[in-house]
């Protein structure tokens, strides 16, 4: 009997000192306590090295659960990463609420302008609902070209579901054509590689070798639309894809669409440096065409022969002009500064007109949102631009002003 | 039961004992304190607006007395510099006057007065919450 009592006592004795030297032998927790959520999280841990995303995401702040997920105070790698939100990324469209939402982040109001998520989730490059309604139409589908259906079900459209399509071309199309929107993943190779969701536009793509880099810009050069916008056609004839077989080596050529024409500043500025906030992510309402919600033209910055460019002044230290230069501070913008003005009241904040005599033709200064260059430019009004005022579309310019390629 | 045998149960019910305790107390970092000594008060002459040390707070001594400014921006909770015309954070731009009031957003509140007081020991005490 003694000796069993004596054997059991040592047993767990040698159990007892296996389980302190495990635990000093393992990891020593790295902990930080984010100041947004006052709880504490070890993901530093391991992830030490990985760089900050952003400015305005510093990690001692937002912490990596926040917008990442998983357990923040395992130290088993398994456990830790078993409850993450989609994967490597957290904007993907199908968690992103979680991710990246909550009013004061990115899912508050229009007034405060916090609702990029309502309006991306709602805009064409997300729920591809004109190119469905489209190809729906040219099959006999539907009666129109009104986007019906996205391809998920949002804000009155329905989700398109090609097995209820009666036309094999449809099906077809579910099957081959649905890799452009931002929740699809790209085509493989490495001329489509981008993320999904937010990250699609604003983080760069995954590296070759797979490797992934924390960043998180409004600083996107065209290299990060073309991802999506430089890849080839889609085929209505064979509802296939079939790739740019051209390949560019300069810039001019290096754009979109191999068989458009383009101005000087179509091809060296980046396509963000003119394309505003609602082109790209929407303003919340559904449209059917991405001409019904691309409006930036021209003449939005260089006027027409019989009138300047809109303009704004910023008086106001509140402006969402100084919010975004803030983001991206290629330009020293300040009170007292005005800059250019879509249609829409959108500010165009990297475009300021400089200050000149009255009465003067004014200049605008552009500075690149990708590389923070700078460039000057002059108004159509007072040049010898024989434009036809009630022809503003940007063909019409081209007509003059495109490069042959 | 012989000697042996006791120590043996007794040496056993202590490891138990231990592990439960190491159990029981096992804490995950607590977050940041609620209150700081932060050491004598005439270390903050009048006049004077010192950075607490390590802490995200402002002291300043005026002649109406000891008044402490969290530094933590009350937008997202970024902590905000300090600059000549008062505070800027640097994650969103929210700045605030040397008064902690807010001169522009996107944060929609001032900076948050934080309680401060010198003990009997003459040492300043800040309070954080």
């Amino acid at each position: 009997m003694h000796r069993y009592f004596f054997l059991t006592s040592f047993l767990l004795f040698i159990a007892s000192g296996l389980v302190f030297w495990r635990q000093n032998q393992s990891l020593k927790p790295i902990a930080i306590t984010t100041s947004i959520t006052g709880k504490t999280e070890y993901c530093l841990t391991c992830h030490a090295d990985i760089p900050e995303i952003s400015p305005s995401h510093p990690v001692e702040t937002f912490g990596c659960v926040l917008c990442h997920g998983g357990e923040p105070l395992a130290l088993d790698a398994d456990l830790a990463h078993s409850t993450m939100r989609g994967g490597s990324n957290p904007s993907d469209l199908s968690v992103v609420e979680t991710s990246c939402g909550g009013e004061m982040c990115h899912s508050g109001t229009a007034q405060a302008n916090r609702d990029h998520i309502q309006r991306v989730t709602t805009s064409l490059q997300a729920t591809y609902a004109g190119a469905i309604a489209q190809v729906r139409y040219a099959f006999g589908a539907q009666p129109d070209l009104t986007a019906r259906m996205g391809v998920y079900a949002i804000d009155g459209l329905a989700a398109f579901d090609s097995a209820a399509e009666s036309s094999p071309a449809l099906r077809s199309f579910a099957v081959n054509c649905l890799t452009c929107h931002l929740s699809s993943q790209p085509l493989e190779g490495k001329n489509y590689n981008r993320w999904t969701g937010c990250s699609a536009c604003h983080s760069p793509a995954p590296r070759t070798d797979g490797t992934q880099v924390h960043k998180l810009t409004t600083a996107m050069p065209y290299t990060q639309c073309n991802a999506c916008h430089n890849r080839g056609n889609y085929s209505l004839a064979d509802m296939q894809f079939h790739p740019r077989q051209d390949a560019p080596t300069d810039r001019l050529h290096d754009y979109y669409q191999p068989i458009a024409v383009f101005t000087r500043c179509e091809y060296t500025l980046d396509c963000a440096d003119c394309h505003t906030r609602q082109e790209a992510m929407g303003d919340g309402h559904i449209y059917s065409s991405k001409k019904d919600i691309q409006y930036v033209r021209c003449k939005t910055c260089h006027g027409t022969p019989d009138a300047l460019p809109l303009t704004h002044i910023i008086i106001d230290e509140n402006d969402l002009a100084l919010r975004l230069a803030f983001l991206n501070p290629v330009i020293d913008l300040k009170v007292g500064d005005t800059i250019l003005m879509t249609d829409k009241g959108e500010p165009l904040w990297n475009i300021r007109e400089l200050p000149g005599a009255a009465g003067e033709t004014p200049t605008y200064e552009l500075f690149s949102k990708a590389t923070g260059d700078r460039f000057t430019f002059k108004p159509v009004m007072g040049s010898t631009c024989q434009q036809n005022p009630n022809q503003p579309q940007a063909s019409s310019c081209h007509e003059c002003h495109a490069t042959q390629r | 039961m012989d000697l042996f045998m006791k120590a043996s149960l007794a040496g056993s019910a202590l490891l138990g004992l231990g592990a439960l305790g190491r159990y029981i107390s096992f804490q995950v970092e607590s977050g940041h304190p609620s209150k700081y000594d932060l050491g004598p008060a005439s270390d903050y002459p009048a006049g004077s607006s010192t950075p607490a040390p390590e802490i995200p707070a402002l002291i300043i001594h005026n002649d109406q007395g000891f008044k402490a400014l969290s530094l933590v921006c009350p937008h997202l909770g970024c902590t905000v510099n300090v600059t000549d015309e008062g505070f800027a954070c640097p994650c969103h731009g929210s700045r605030f006057l040397r008064d902690g009031s807010l001169r522009n957003g996107p944060a929609s509140h001032p900076l948050t007065s934080l309680k401060v007081e010198v003990n009997d020991d003459g040492q300043l005490i800040l309070y954080m919450a």
